[in-house]
Parts: structure tokens; sequence; C-alpha cells
């Protein structure tokens, strides 16, 4: 027995040895995730038209969207993203996109919040602005733009037709 | 299946013809027979005994809205014939109530005792009348999983009812052990009762972390949704439970994932398990003191770690599944990557085996320790390495094909010592008969797509079962559609549910020292407020042992004569 102990010793010596030096540099020196690596999603806002795609498919519900008169702001508190990435693979503007910050310990909760600010599309009748199409709505808004000259709202559109995305950015 | 219409022929005799009603979930190969609510206890143990199946889990349903009352299933697999026998029966809206069937079917027990938390179904002649799941605060006559009651009720705190714990037979001394214990994966609580340094027996309260899953499942999320909070049960093997979720609502709908798809899910799903093996051996050598083996088991698991961050997009919580499908192609390009590392891996794992096998040392820690019987482990339901630990021949993906898995072979690995060294050299085996799959799978990938196109305007009411070998044991999954896209009904049983239902077991007669490493051998999970109390019941005198004095006792053999 004790001659098979010190065999086993010697073993477990050798794989201890062969490992080599395995600590990285980090933080001292950057530490690049692999290439398709989903971190912090970032919200390009001069692409967003307001849809609410990102809204509806986001398991944590963590994208708020509440109507300002004409605009609509969309408040992600990203402090609750699972960095699932069906926010980016839903939205029709590919405004979003799941960037490789992996580095969000933060004291304060609003580093890790983000408010677009999105002006919704007015009616050519009366003037007044309404919700544009989601993209879980056939057919897809991306197709729509060029109905931005016959952007009009529920009720001046007839029965069953799709509404024309409209929306401006102005943050 | 001819099989099943003997089997419910079988069963229908045996209840001198009394079946209510009978039919097949054929892609989830499993077969419903419904009985009168009396008859459950006869046909438990019919099954349990006469047709040799072993029980999987409970679930009770609110059928209120359909006007059908309260539906309770019993789930038993028929491991060698590939088939899961559900055991239905309804009882009423006003009193619902079922004979136990604990009495003869001891893997029950927790499982009846949910669902009279949680749904308010009185399991009748049931030995343990106390809670299991819900908080002792939690008010009296309010089920959470009833449709009725919201998912985001906040109850006023109910006082003065304290769950009783077990008084300690005899002259034994109680070593309570957690609220929060290190080597499980949830806050736990267990009252050892300890003879001098031997334990005599042992109570539980757990299910602190309690988080309503299933109640977030049927009440807020759709069907895409619910993978990722599957995903988030489990902080080591998640993908196997947002697997076992999407294949039983596709096995529901009857939905054919692609294969490459299935391909897919197969060889992550053995990485997981490659992982997984690999943290486990280091927590054993941390529990057992021996601190080299987690540093090099964790430094050979890293690697893996970043294949996974490369081919799905994270470490950990992939977010890769979705029903109908994946949501990532492995392309061929990343597959000389993943062989590169499992290579490197194997040749070490080689020698960390023999390593092992001739540290008389470590084996003296895990040989003896934490037996549980062949007839135990089938008794009481234990799964995964636990029960092959215990020569249990059980695999799912051998009993229950789901993914890629009935187009390899898969060589199950089971041993004969019942002791925590069994389940240990299971594990290891496991883990080079994983990367020689995952090495097979890749070579033999199919091209193609990777996701159906899934439309969520699903028929509601439709079953599906499906079960995944997790690198604890098995997982189950019962899915039933509802309205609103999303499930009228999701039950979720995980390994470690039926396999700390062995611990009472498997400690008795054990020492003290090795009641952190029989817990460990079943289970790998860590959090590091290691602390243990001694409290001798006859004074009171409370004494706080550090982690580093427990270990200091386990190796000198002090510590015996119980507190001090
Ligand atoms: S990555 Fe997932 S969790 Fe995070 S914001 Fe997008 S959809 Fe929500
Ligand atoms: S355009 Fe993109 S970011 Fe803006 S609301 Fe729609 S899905 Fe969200």
């Amino acid at each position: 027995m004790p001659w098979t102990f010190f065999r086993a010793k010697v073993r477990e010596a050798r794989i201890c040895l062969s490992a080599g030096r395995v600590t990285l540099p980090y933080p001292y020196a950057p530490a690049p995730p692999a290439p398709g690596f989903r971190g912090l999603p970032a919200v390009d806002a001069s692409r967003c038209i307001g849809c609410g795609g990102c809204v509806s498919v986001c398991t944590p519900g963590l994208v708020a969207v509440a109507d300002d008169g004409p605009r609509a702001k969309f408040t992600w508190s990203l402090a609750r993203c699972t960095y699932c990435g069906r926010c980016a693979e839903v939205c029709p503007e590919e405004a979003v996109t799941l960037s490789a910050d992996f580095e969000t310990a933060t004291g304060d909760i609003r580093d890790l919040t983000m408010v677009v600010d999105v002006f919704m599309g007015s009616c050519n009748r009366c003037g007044r602005c309404y919700r544009t199409q989601t993209p879980l709505d056939p057919p897809h808004p991306r197709l729509q733009h060029e109905a931005r000259v016959e952007a009009i709202c529920e009720r001046y559109r007839p029965a069953g037709a799709a509404a024309p995305t409209g929306a401006e950015v102005v943050s | 299946m001819p099989e099943s219409a003997a089997l419910l022929a079988a069963l229908a005799s045996h209840l001198d013809g009394r079946l209510v009603d009978s039919f097949r979930l054929d892609q989830s190969g499993a077969v419903v027979a419904t009985v009168v609510a009396q008859d459950l206890r006869a046909a438990a143990r019919f099954i349990h005994e006469g047709l040799d199946a072993r029980f999987v889990i409970s679930a009770g349903t609110d059928c209120r809205p359909a006007g059908q009352g309260f539906r309770v299933d019993h789930i038993f697999s028929q491991d060698r014939r590939k088939t899961w026998i559900v055991l239905r029966a309804f009882t009423s809206a006003e009193d619902p109530k079922v004979p136990s069937i604990t009495p003869d079917v001891r893997a029950a027990d927790w499982a009846e005792r949910e669902f009279r938390d949680l749904l308010g179904i009185e399991p009748e002649g049931h030995p343990d009348p106390r809670r299991l799941v819900l908080a002792d605060d939690w008010p009296a006559g309010l089920h959470p999983l009833r449709r009725d009651v919201p998912y985001d009720i906040h109850p006023e705190p109910a006082a003065g009812q304290a769950q009783p714990l077990a008084p300690p037979p005899g002259d034994a001394v109680t070593v309570p052990i957690g609220p929060f214990f290190p080597v499980l994966e949830e806050p736990v609580f267990l009252k050892v009762f300890a003879e001098g340094e031997e334990v005599v027996g042992l109570d539980y309260r757990g299910f602190f972390n309690h988080r309503g899953i299933e109640k977030l499942g049927d009440s807020k999320l759709t069907y895409n949704e619910v993978p990722f909070l599957a995903e988030r049960i489990c902080g080591i093997c998640g993908f196997v439970h947002s697997t076992a979720y999407a294949q039983a609502l596709e096995n529901a709908v009857g939905a054919e994932v692609p294969l490459r798809a299935r391909y897919i899910r197969s060889i992550v799903l053995e990485l997981e398990r490659i992982h997984s093996h690999l943290l486990w051996l280091g927590i054993a050598g941390h529990i057992l003191g021996f601190d080299t083996v987690l540093m090099q088991t964790w430094r050979m698991r890293e690697p893996v770690m970043w294949l996974m961050e490369r081919i799905t997009g994270n470490r950990k919580s992939y977010g890769m599944n979705l029903v109908g499908g994946v949501r990532r192609d492995l392309p061929s390009a990343e597959h000389p990557e993943i062989v590169r590392v499992l290579d490197r891996i194997e040749q070490e794992w080689v020698k960390v085996i023999e390593a092992v096998l001739e540290d008389t040392t470590l084996l003296m820690r895990l040989r003896k320790v934490g037996v549980l019987s062949t007839l135990d482990a089938r008794e009481l339901g234990s799964v995964g390495p636990t029960a092959r630990g215990s020569n249990r021949p059980i695999d799912t993906r051998i009993d229950h094909p789901y993914a890629a898995y009935d187009r390899i072979p898969v060589h199950g690995v089971w041993k004969d010592s019942c002791d925590a060294a069994g389940r240990t050299l299971v594990r290891l085996e496991e883990t080079l008969e994983s990367i020689r799959q995952v090495k097979q799978l890749l070579a033999e990938m199919p091209d193609g797509p990777i996701m159906l196109a899934f439309e969520e305007a699903l028929p509601p009411g439709c079953e599906g079962i499906s079960a995944v070998e997790a690198p604890r044991g098995e997982v189950i999954h019962y899915v039933m559609t509802g309205e609103n896209a999303r499930p009228y009904r999701w039950r979720v049983r995980a390994p470690t549910y039926a396999n700390l239902q062995a611990l009472a077991t498997s400690l008795r007669g054990m020492t003290i020292a090795d009641v952190p490493i029989t817990l460990g051998s079943m289970d790998p999970c860590f959090s590091c407020t290691e602390r243990m109390q001694v409290v001798d019941v006859r004074s009171g005198a409370v004494r706080v042992y550090s982690p580093a004095e427990l270990r200091e006792m386990a190796r000198s053999g002090r510590g015996r004569g119980g507190a001090r």
C-alpha cells in the first residue's frame, strides 16, 4: 500500500508541475472575450424606430416604455439583463447589438440604466401621434419605409391595414 | 408501442377493470392511465412493484377552469422499456384529496407534500404532515399554484406556523447544519442526530430559496421566454433544463426538430457534463481537505468554459435553446478548436484517474462512506451518478433517448461499491465517455437547418414529457400547453430533488466528519459559508466550528464523543 500511495503522490506532483503558470494578468492587462460573446446590450438611439419589439421579447421585461406626449421613452434597466440577445435578434432596425462589455459591476444602478427617447410618427390627417407597428405583426416594418407619407392613424386607416412606420429619432 | 397495450391491460386487470381512461403520448413515449382516486394507491403499488417501474415525480394541476377539479399525476419510468407511465386521477374542486402512495412508494414522499403545499391537494395517509416547500410564514390555506392565485401576490406573513423538526431519538445529540449548507446547491437546514460520533438519524428542512418558477412559467412568460428562465434553475447545468423544457413542448405538439439542432444540443449537453464533473471532483477534493485537486481540476476545466463562451456566447447560461431548435449554429470552423481542447483534457484526465485510483488516503475517505444500497437507491428514486454508483443501470440517454443520443452509442458507467468512491469513479469515467461522444457527434453532424419555424398559436391541452440526463442525474419536465402562448402547467424536477431524499439513508452509521463528503458525493454545489454548529440538547451549550477546525477534527480523529 505505501508504495502505491507514494506513486500516486508522484503522479499528482507531475500533474501540478506540468501545468505551468496559468494565471492571467487580468485586470492589469485586458482580457478580451471570445468572438461571439454576448455582453451588455448597446442601443443605437438614432436607429430605433420605437416599434417595441425588444419590449415584448425580453424575458426579464427590462425595457419599459412610457408614452410622453409625442415621444416614447424606452428605459432599459440593464441590471436585470440576462445577456440572451433576444432584443438584438428581433430588432428590425439592427439598433441593438450585444457588445463585448462584461465589466458591468457598479455601485450606481444608473450606470446600467439607459433611456432611448424616440419621436413617434404623427398622423398626417389629424396630427396626433400613434404607436407604430411591431415587428411581430406582419408585414415586416422594414418593407414599409416607402409608406412614410401614408402615415395615418388607426381612425383613418381601412380596417385591417397595417400601420406604417414613421418614427423620427430626436435623441 | 404494442407493449403499452399489454401494460394497460395488466393494470386494468389488476384493478378489476376499473380503468377510467387511457391514452398514449407517442412522441414523449408515455402512456397515461386514469384511475378513480380510490384506486390510486393500489395502482401505484402495482406499477412500482408489478411493472418494476421507478417513481419519478408527481404533478398536481388545477383543472377547475375546465370543470374537472384538481388532477394528480404520478409519473413512473419503465427504464428498460423506454416508457413513461403517467398514473392520473381527478379529485373534487371543493375538497381535493387523494390517497397517499408514499406508504408503498417511498420516493413519492416529497412530491406528495409538494402538491399539498402548492395546490392544497391532501395526500391522505401521508406519514409526514409538515410543509415541504412553503415558507413558515406563508398563510395557511393559500396555495400559490392554484390558477386563481396571482403570480405576484405578497401576502401578509403569518405567525406561529414554524414547522417542528423531529426530536432526536433516544440519547442522541442534535447537530444542526445550515440553513446555508456549503456542499449543496440551495440553502438547506439539516438536523443530524448523532450518538457520539455516529450519525443515527436526520431531519430536513429546505426550499428556503423557492422561487416560484413553475408559477411564472404558466402565468407570466410565453413559450419562448420559458427556456431562458428554465436555464436559470441551475447555476452549473442550466442547459439541461432549457433542453428538457423545449423537448417537452416539442413532444407535446409533435414538432420535429431538425437533426442538426439535435446534434448541437447533445454536444452542448456533453460539454456541460464535462465541465460539471471536473468542477465536482475539485469540490470533492476541497471538502476532503485536498485542495490541490480543486486547483488542478478547475485549471483543466477553464478551457471548456472559454470554449462555451466562444460557441454559445456565454460561459454559463448559454441562451441557446428555443422551442423548435437552437439559436446558434456550430460551424465546422469551430470543430478543430473543440477537439483540441477535449484532447488536452482527455490526456490530463487519464493521468488524474491513475493518480486517484492509487491515492490510498483519498480512497479511504470515500470507501464505505455514504453507503446507499442498490435496493435503497431504487426505492428512493435516486438518479444519475448517485444511482449508478450504487449499481443501478439507469441513464436517461439510454433509457429515454433524446436529442442525438439515438444516433450514437452511449456507454453507461455503473459501479457496484454503493458508496462515495463508486459515485466518484462513475463521474471520472463518464467524463472520458462524454469526450468520446462529443468527438463522434462533431464528426457525424449533418448539415441542415437548426431551427424549426415555430408558430406560437399552439393548440391548448397538449401534453409532453421530456427527460435529460444532467450531470447530477435525470431532469424531467412536463408541459401542458395553454392559452395566450404560455404553458397551462409546467412541472420541473431536478435530480437533486430525487437524490436528497436518499441522504438520511446514506448518512446513517457514518461519522459526523463524513457528512460533508456524503452530501458532496451526491451533489456538487458549494458556497463558502462553511460552518457547523454543535448543540448539546441537554446543556444547550453552543460551539461553532470553523471549516479549518472541522477539517482538523476530521484529520486527527478528534471530536469523538459528540458535543464538547
Ligand atoms: S439581452 Fe435579453 S435580457 Fe438583455 S435586454 Fe436583451 S432581451 Fe432583455
Ligand atoms: S427599433 Fe429595435 S430598439 Fe427600437 S423599439 Fe424596436 S426593437 Fe426596440
